[in-house]
């Protein structure tokens, strides 16, 4: 046991004086999470517009009207389709909107009328919502009388603010990315210089420094979750917590250890700290995407869903979604608890077998 | 005349001068050598030279001169680097042939029958003629260093410089690098300039450059030199009044001994160096262990060990004891198999075939090794320390993890620090401190739990003379005081001289075990260890 306190307590002031690595994970757990949150939008913001109008004005001038920030710029005019293609091929422009000559006669007349909207579909979910809002705009200017009404409820998350949701889903990303790297980087560098020999052949159970080791840096990575937590996920983007923020922190440990147990492999298979960068982005790319951090599982193509159910993150991701929105107690964290401990055992077994012993 | 000359040139690496206001000359078809340690700036000078790095001061060839890499580049065709390492510039997957081509194109040189005929004749020459086809990767180090220097060779560069080219490389292969470069001279007149390790090599120079601190200390010719401190060498006496050094059977010191004179080395010039300086080596003393142990007659007996990586023999059948306070020299070229050996003696390495014995106990599994863990000082090569603790901090990691009482480390921490003479040292990072002070710590931490045996890695390689001195004095205290055994690989054949028994390995096989006395009754002509070990060398060939 007193080793184990010394190998950690080691581990921990080697840490603290790599001015470098302490910036990176400070970086990492504050500026990083928070660039994401409120960078990344998929709400259409500052679109701009552009439109012929043959018609003459009035009803289209009127649609425009509704085209308003901070959903939307000012719309341009342009004098002619061909024109107005150009823009949208230069990229200056990303929905145009054509009211043909006969556009406002018809509709006065009562008959069908075209309203042609030309798309740049290479930014698609900004377009394609825009598009929405164009329907959204057209119905409500129609005043249609249809005999139902949709009233939504937003549950969990009131505002569909989606920072706080992509906030922390770039915190999780982070947590497996230096648990990954931290875990990895300490046992590699003490490859690099020759001590992992020596500390091999030191009259201790190898498991004891592999544990303490890489439990030293699961303890920096959840001291630096805390961090973040206070400073940008309740502190900037309100996030609400609706479960208990202990069962979060317990499921954090637990995660950081199982991905511990990933580095621990990697740094098994890696010879120095450049092959380590290289083999954790191989490795940390599909554990994301398997995750459901950027696609929902159920989107998934079924084989990837099957895939899906070996990365811890699934378990974290959805652990703590529930914890923060929907307030889920204990009990019902216990499938998610377990998945995650279970994948961190058996990695942590692969990672042991692989990282050294004598022979 | 086509001449080198450097005037007053400094190379400065973050306010810290690697050398300081050099100047020398060199003449066509001279060789010039520059000795020294790691560090004493012998590669920094060898650069700015090369017009790779930035320097003050002024560098003159044949009348063009230059103050910077860019002025350099006019001299750039005429010139050849061969850089540190060994097959640095070299291609694993590339055949040799294909390697001449390569360079050739590099330096654009036309393939007209003049080319082929000196590219014959420098394949000839290093002996390389019959492995064209053969791919770098599969080289000996001494095969890929000829390969490295015809390369260097091919565009025939006037000015030639060789950093460390012989550093690691077996005897046999350095005295044919050396007769490569004395034939290039003669017939193209070739400014060379090759820094070495080995004092051995001085001979084949026409002049040298004792490099020490940055500084030169000495120059001339090996013979001038050695004469220079002939008047400073005394047979070894144990005469401690005065200020003297005592190293190798010889005793130097600036002022007269009782003592009868005799025939000095040229390390003998960096003893007489630091005593002007004034400057000794701090006397070392080793007290008795704490704790008594029972050391078996064997200490470690291997027979037929083994190893195999893929279809690359790294050891073949090596039969080896090692006695009861006795030290064991295992000496080879790098590549030879000495780590892979010492590393299959710890566990670290699997052994493939063959059967070990430690401290009379028969080695199977992990478990075996787990009794004898606390027995055991390793020392690995370049000295494994954690470089973001101070020394002292190192120690008592070291000593918390032999689970030894803190009391007892911290007093024991406290005598090797005195013994060995680095309590200065104990609140610096070991990054910061010279490589020989290192080397002494890193020993320490190997001692803290007072062992029985040691195994020592490569630990004097790239150690200046006198810490390369100590460190030895160091060695024969612990064997007289403590009766450890010692098991120490190095590649400077010379250090062969202070171990009780020797034991050399070429590629994976050992082809020399015998006392060092009886190594020199069977080689009677012999002058030095280099010329017995060419011997076996050649009879091995």
């Amino acid at each position: 046991m007193k080793i184990f306190f010394v190998v950690f307590s080691k581990e921990i002031i080697s840490f603290m004086r790599s001015f470098m690595l302490v910036l990176v994970v400070l970086y990492s757990f504050t500026v990083d999470v928070y660039i994401a949150g409120s960078g990344i939008q998929i709400k259409p913001r500052n679109v701009v517009v552009g439109y012929v109008d043959n018609s003459g004005g009035g009803i289209s001038q009127k649609i425009l009207s509704h085209l308003h920030q901070p959903e939307f710029l000012p719309p341009k005019a342009f004098l002619s389709q061909k024109a107005l293609s150009a823009a949208i091929f230069n990229k200056e422009v990303l929905v145009g909107i054509i009211f043909d000559s006969n556009f406002e006669k018809f509709y006065r007349e009562g008959k069908n009328t075209t309203l042609n909207v030309l798309l740049d579909a290479t930014a698609a979910s900004q377009s394609l919502t825009t598009l929405t809002y164009l329907q959204n705009i057209i119905l409500d200017f129609e005043k249609l009388t249809i005999p139902i009404t949709i009233k939504s409820h937003k549950l969990f998350n009131q505002n569909a603010d989606n920072h706080s949701f992509i906030g922390l889903t770039e915190m999780l990303s982070v947590i497996t990315m230096l648990a990954i790297i931290l875990t990895a980087i300490v046992f590699v560098k003490e490859k690099e210089e020759g001590t992992w020999d020596i500390m091999l052949l030191m009259p201790v159970d190898p498991k004891i420094i592999i544990l303490a080791k890489s439990l030293s840096q699961v303890f920096i990575v959840v001291a630096g979750v805390i961090l973040t937590l206070g400073f940008v996920t309740f502190g900037t983007f309100n996030t609400p917590m609706n479960g208990s923020f202990w069962i979060f922190i317990l499921l954090t440990f637990l995660y950081a250890f199982s991905t511990a147990g990933i580095g621990l492999f990697v740094a098994a298979v890696s010879k120095n700290v450049m092959q380590v960068a290289q083999l954790s982005i191989i490795i940390i790319m599909p554990l994301i995407f398997l995750s459901g951090a950027w696609t929902p599982i159920y989107a998934m193509h079924p084989f990837f869903q099957k895939l899906s159910l070996i990365s811890p993150l699934r378990y974290y991701i959805e652990g703590s979604e529930s914890l923060f929105y929907r307030g889920t107690s204990f009990v019902d964290m216990l499938p998610y608890l377990a998945g995650v401990s279970i994948l961190g055992v058996i990695v942590y077994w692969i990672g042991f077998k692989k990282i050294g012993k004598l022979f | 005349m086509t001449t080198l000359e450097i005037r007053d040139v400094s190379v400065i690496y973050k306010k810290l001068a690697a050398v300081s206001h050099i100047s020398l000359h060199v003449s066509k078809g001279e060789i010039i050598g520059f000795i020294g340690a790691d560090g004493a700036g012998k590669s920094s000078l060898i650069h700015a030279i090369a017009g790779v790095i930035q320097f003050e001061g002024e560098i003159l060839y044949s009348g063009h001169s230059y103050h910077s890499p860019q002025e350099a580049e006019a001299i750039k065709p005429i010139m050849g680097l061969m850089p540190q390492g060994i097959g640095l510039v070299l291609y694993d997957t590339l055949s040799v042939m294909e390697h001449l081509e390569f360079f050739a194109d590099l330096r654009g040189l036309t393939k007209d029958e003049k080319f082929y005929a000196y590219r014959k004749k420098l394949l000839h020459m290093s002996g390389l003629s019959d492995f064209t086809d053969r791919l770098a990767g599969n080289l000996s180090g001494g095969m890929m260093q000829k390969l490295s220097l015809i390369c260097t060779l091919l565009h025939r560069p006037k000015l030639l410089i060789l950093d460390e080219p012989t550093t690691g490389v077996d005897p046999l292969s350095r005295l044919e690098l050396w007769e490569i470069l004395d034939n290039i001279r003669k017939e193209e007149g070739t400014i060379i300039i090759v820094s070495t390790a080995y004092m051995q090599e001085a001979a084949k120079m026409d002049r040298i450059f004792l490099f020490d601190e940055g500084n030169i200390i000495a120059q001339g010719t090996s013979r001038a030199l050695l004469n220079s401190i002939a008047s400073y060498t005394y047979i070894a006496t144990q005469d401690t009044t005065k200020n003297a050094i005592t190293f190798d059977k010889r005793t130097y010191s600036l002022e007269n001994l009782n003592a009868e004179h005799t025939q000095p080395t040229l390390e003998g010039l960096f003893f007489i160096n630091a005593l002007k300086n004034n400057k000794t080596l701090a006397p070392v003393t080793i007290e008795q262990r704490q704790t008594e142990k029972n050391i078996p007659e064997i200490v470690m007996q291997a027979k037929g060990i083994s190893k195999y990586f893929g279809s690359f023999v790294a050891n073949d059948h090596i039969n080896m004891t090692l006695k009861r306070g006795e030290i064991l020299g295992l000496l080879g070229a790098n590549g030879a198999g000495k780590t892979t050996f010492i590393k299959m003696l710890l566990g670290l390495y699997k052994i493939d075939d063959g059967e070990l014995k430690l401290l009379g106990k028969s080695i199977k599994s992990a478990q075996d090794r787990m009794t004898l863990k606390g027995k055991i000082g390793y020392v690995s090569q370049h000295f494994a320390l954690y470089n973001d603790m101070t020394v002292k901090e190192n120690l008592i990691y070291f000593a918390n993890m032999h689970k030894i009482p803190l009391q007892t480390a911290m007093q024991r921490i406290n005598t090797y620090a005195k013994e060995l003479g680095f309590d200065k040292h104990m609140n610096d990072l070991p990054k910061e401190l010279p490589l020989g002070v290192n080397q002494r710590f890193s020993i320490a931490a190997a001692l803290l739990h007072e062992p029985v045996v040691l195994f020592l890695d490569e630990p004097t390689s790239g150690v200046d003379t006198l810490a390369r001195a100590q460190f030895w004095q160091i060695l024969h205290k612990l064997k007289e005081k403590w009766g450890i055994s010692i098991l120490i690989t190095t590649h400077y054949m010379s250090e062969a001289e202070y171990c009780d028994k020797v034991v050399l390995l070429k590629r994976g096989k050992k082809i020399a075990d015998d006392t060092v006395e009886n190594l020199y009754k069977n080689n009677p002509n012999a002058k030095t260890f280099e010329d017995i070990f060419l011997a076996y060398f050649k009879a091995e060939s």
